[in-house]
């Protein structure tokens, strides 16, 4: 299959090709820097147009703005505390501190370098392992991905911020959210009062538009028009002279990297929960944990890193099993299926030159993310700082409209994002932490599905959770991460 | 009331007396209502037809495909039954999903909201057994049921669906009980049978043929092997008369014009027979079995008494 890899390279090697990821890459950080907007929408809205282009064009164009969002999502999320994304939510617990202590610049150069690593990495795990890693997915029926549920559920412990009681609120509120729409089983009605739009569920980028865009520009509109304060540029130093100041993240970038790539081949989470796990990871590895919220330069290289590192992954299981990891990765099988390409261990030896193209796009849309993200994207975006904040504030506004508007077309979803602007400002304002909503809601759905389903299968045994190895270890290490922190506090105190 | 004698009697009428009409029509952009997102089955579907209705149309006709997706195509399809019949829009229909929300949910239309224009894709059903499992027949598919009832586990797409009204029916025919697992989606049944978390699963052919060698395909349930897994045996030919599927295809409002609905019912009926479109959809695996007009009604009447049956004997919800 090497053989393969480097037949199918000369293909990709096309001015068109090229093109086509070029575009891609600078759409894609477009449209992953405003809010509301994200790569699935993108990429979907993409398909109906592939129709009439050559595969190869039509996968790069996907290709690049799937790598390019993922990185910008992080520009908000530094520059303002709004994540463009569901995946950069963990890139501003500390990139926006940095921003306000005037080192936004870095932050933001951090985040670039960071994606492209993690983008680098996740397309050579899909071109070296996509059918070993593939195996692995195997192995993950729904009481092992009900366990990952918990483990990350588990990991709100981490996120619940100054007061623990407030915290365990959100992550409720989350849940909560996520148990609206159909039954996962039997396609009950729950929450929905008789609103159709409700039976899917509520979708995330709604919640996300709601609860993290909005208390900020309501900030922005509160401040007076003060011209003075906002004239501030960003302060840059040239990448190459910045870029050893990271080499010490090393660790940070190679433990991200697999986590995302990890989670990206599981089916069903995506690059939000790699960001968050990977954040709390490197956080606990860290010397300094506490210093840790308050503009660790580390923090924002673990969240960026792994949710770039989750997206070529994501497309392992897409690929050979048909299972896509993440929402974006279900789309771009609907790109796929346009051309014909049937998603399976066949796709691999009818279309070498397509499935094999495809990888190295990944791999050249990390790589420009670097020169593209870099200098070009990165300085136009920076000026948006210098607008009036409330210019500024209307404009995000009306991003947000446009963004929650064109998922689903419909006035529906804004009207659904307002209420939740209205319930994040209040909780804003009351001190309650935003992140355990997100993370409640999209594992909470996520671990209900599978523990109803493993159910299922075990005959109503509860047992049957625990019926086999990779639930077990899964099992411990849930168990590691919440007594661990305690033990070792007692340990402290009693010495 | 509007007997058939009269209907075909009147039809024939107008057909010679509109002349003039049914060549006005298309007069401006037909919308197609597509119920699901851009890049799904259905969808790929509707795109791969529609240019060569427009070709049949004449009249420099042009569709348009307009995604209303959501809660599995209702709300696309309540859009279309609630639309003004004038020809201007039509929509995707899905069999038997369309007809079982009528039944397990409060739904705005019924079987009589719509004029049946064509069913396009037939996929029949499969039963699949993971390698595991040691079941690579329906014998022993059956037998196993038989010496312990429900300790078969059978994924499927959700309930409701073509799979679980399939299963049904071959519990019916075979007098057996299974343990029915509805995942979010064939993907998700298919991997977890894939990876023996259940024994077997409910799928349809064209989610299967890419699969064939992971999994052990035991029968189709169609009355002919089907060319995207030539080599798969029929149930018939395993001596289970078990036939049953997913069917997609277009439906405009109840109440068209008749020269309008002559002339789609034309321009699909060629389009179904068009080398280049059955290339095309073979191409994206939407294995084709067209129904034209009066014979789709019948079908969807047909799969609506199916669903009702299972409805009423064993409800889901």
């Amino acid at each position: 299959m090497y053989m393969d890899l480097i037949s199918a390279l000369p293909s990709v090697l096309t001015f068109d090709n090229f093109f086509a990821i070029v575009i891609g890459v600078l759409s894609g950080i477009a449209v992953g820097a405003m809010p509301g907007l994200s790569a699935t929408m993108a990429i979907s809205v993409l398909v109906p147009f592939t129709f009439g282009l050559d595969p190869l064009v039509a996968l790069g164009l996907m290709a690049g703005i799937y790598n390019g969002a993922m990185y910008g999502g992080a520009i908000p999320a530094i520059l303002l505390r709004i994540p463009g994304t569901p995946a950069a939510v963990a890139t501003s617990f500390d990139g926006y501190p940095m921003a306000q202590q005037g080192r936004g610049g870095f932050a933001l150069q951090i985040a670039v370098v960071s994606s492209a690593i993690g983008g680098i990495a996740s397309a050579l795990a899909l071109m070296l392992l996509a059918p070993p890693l593939a195996k692995v997915t195997l192995l993950f029926g729904p009481s092992e991905v009900f366990w990952i549920a918990v483990f990350g559920l588990c990991s709100i412990i981490f996120l619940l911020g100054e007061s623990p009681i407030k915290g365990l609120i959100s992550a409720c509120f989350g849940i909560f959210v996520s148990m609206v729409g159909a039954d996962p089983i039997t396609s009950e009605d729950r929450f929905i009062f008789g609103q159709l739009e409700l039976l899917d569920g509520i979708n995330m980028v709604i919640l996300l538009v709601g609860l993290y865009a909005m208390p900020p520009v309501i900030d922005l509109l509160e401040q007076p028009l003060d011209t003075k304060e906002a004239g501030k540029a960003l302060k840059t130093e040239s990448l190459l002279r910045s870029l050893p100041k990271m080499f010490h993240f090393w660790k940070t970038w190679l433990r991200s990297s697999l986590i995302g790539i990890w989670i990206g081949i599981l089916p069903g989470a995506g690059g939000s929960m790699a960001a968050f796990m990977s954040y709390n990871e490197a956080r606990r590895a860290s010397n300094n944990p506490n210093e840790w919220g308050q503009g660790e330069p580390e923090g924002v290289a673990a969240a960026e890193t792994a949710n770039n590192a989750d997206t070529a992954s994501a497309l392992i299981p897409a690929l050979t099993l048909g299972i896509p990891g993440t929402a974006v990765a279900a789309v771009m099988l609907g790109g796929l299926l346009v051309h014909g390409l049937q998603p399976g261990p066949m796709l691999f030896r009818d279309n070498p030159d397509i499935v094999f193209g495809f990888m190295w796009q990944f791999l050249f849309g990390a790589i420009l993310l670097i020169f593209l993200g870099g200098s070009l994207a990165t300085n136009s975006f920076s000026h948006l700082l210098k607008l009036p904040r409330p210019v500024l504030g209307s404009i995000i506004i009306v991003l947000m409209f446009i963004g929650v508007y064109s998922i689903n077309e419909r006035m529906f979803d804004v009207y659904l994002m307002l209420g939740f602007g209205l319930i994040g400002y209040v909780m804003d304002k009351f001190k309650f932490p935003l992140p355990p909503v997100v993370l409640g809601l999209i594992l909470g759905g996520f671990a209900e599905e599978n523990l109803r389903l493993t159910l299922l299968i075990g005959q109503g045994q509860w047992s049957a959770l625990f019926a086999n190895t990779t639930s077990l270890v899964l099992v411990a290490m849930t168990i590691a991460v919440v007594v661990g922190p305690m033990l070792k506090r007692l340990f402290v105190k009693t010495k | 009331m509007f007997n058939y004698k009269k209907k075909a009697a009147l039809m024939s009428a107008l057909l010679f007396a509109s002349g003039a009409a049914l060549a006005d029509y298309p007069e401006k952009t037909i919308t197609l209502i597509v119920g699901f997102s851009a890049g799904g089955g259905t969808d790929v579907m509707a795109r791969n037809v529609a240019p060569y209705v427009e070709k049949y149309l004449g009249n420099n006709a042009s569709i348009v495909v307009k995604n209303v997706p959501g809660a599995s195509g209702q709300i696309g399809i309540t859009e279309v039954a609630h639309s003004d019949p004038d020809g201007y829009t039509i929509g995707t229909y899905n069999l038997p999903g369309m007809m079982a929300r009528t039944l397990d949910r409060d739904s705005k239309y019924s079987a009589d909201s719509f004029t049946y224009l064509a069913n396009i894709v037939s996929d029949p059903n499969v039963i699949v057994t993971s390698k595991k499992s040691g079941i690579t027949n329906a014998n022993e598919f059956i037998e196993a049921a038989k010496k312990a009832p429900k300790s078969i586990t059978v994924g499927m797409s959700s309930l409701g669906g073509d799979d679980h009204l399939g299963l049904t029916k071959f519990q019916n025919i075979t007098n057996t009980e299974y343990t029915i697992i509805p995942f979010k989606g064939s993907s998700g049944a298919r991997t977890a049978v894939m990876g023996g978390h259940v024994a077997a699963a409910v799928l349809n052919i064209s989610e299967v043929a890419a699969f064939k060698d992971e999994l052990n395909v035991i029968g189709v349930a169609r009355s002919k092997r089907s060319e995207f897994a030539p080599d798969v045996k029929t149930f018939k030919e395993q001596g289970v008369e078990f036939y049953n599927g997913a069917l997609r295809g277009f439906v405009a409002p109840a109440g068209l014009p008749i020269d309008i609905e002559l002339k789609l019912l034309e321009a699909f009926n060629k389009a179904a027979n068009d080398p280049e479109m059955l290339a095309k959809m073979n191409a994206t695996a939407n294995p084709v079995e067209a129904s034209i007009g009066p014979d789709f009604k019948r079908l969807n009447d047909e799969l609506y008494q199916l669903a009702k049956q299972a409805w009423e004997t064993t409800p889901w919800k």
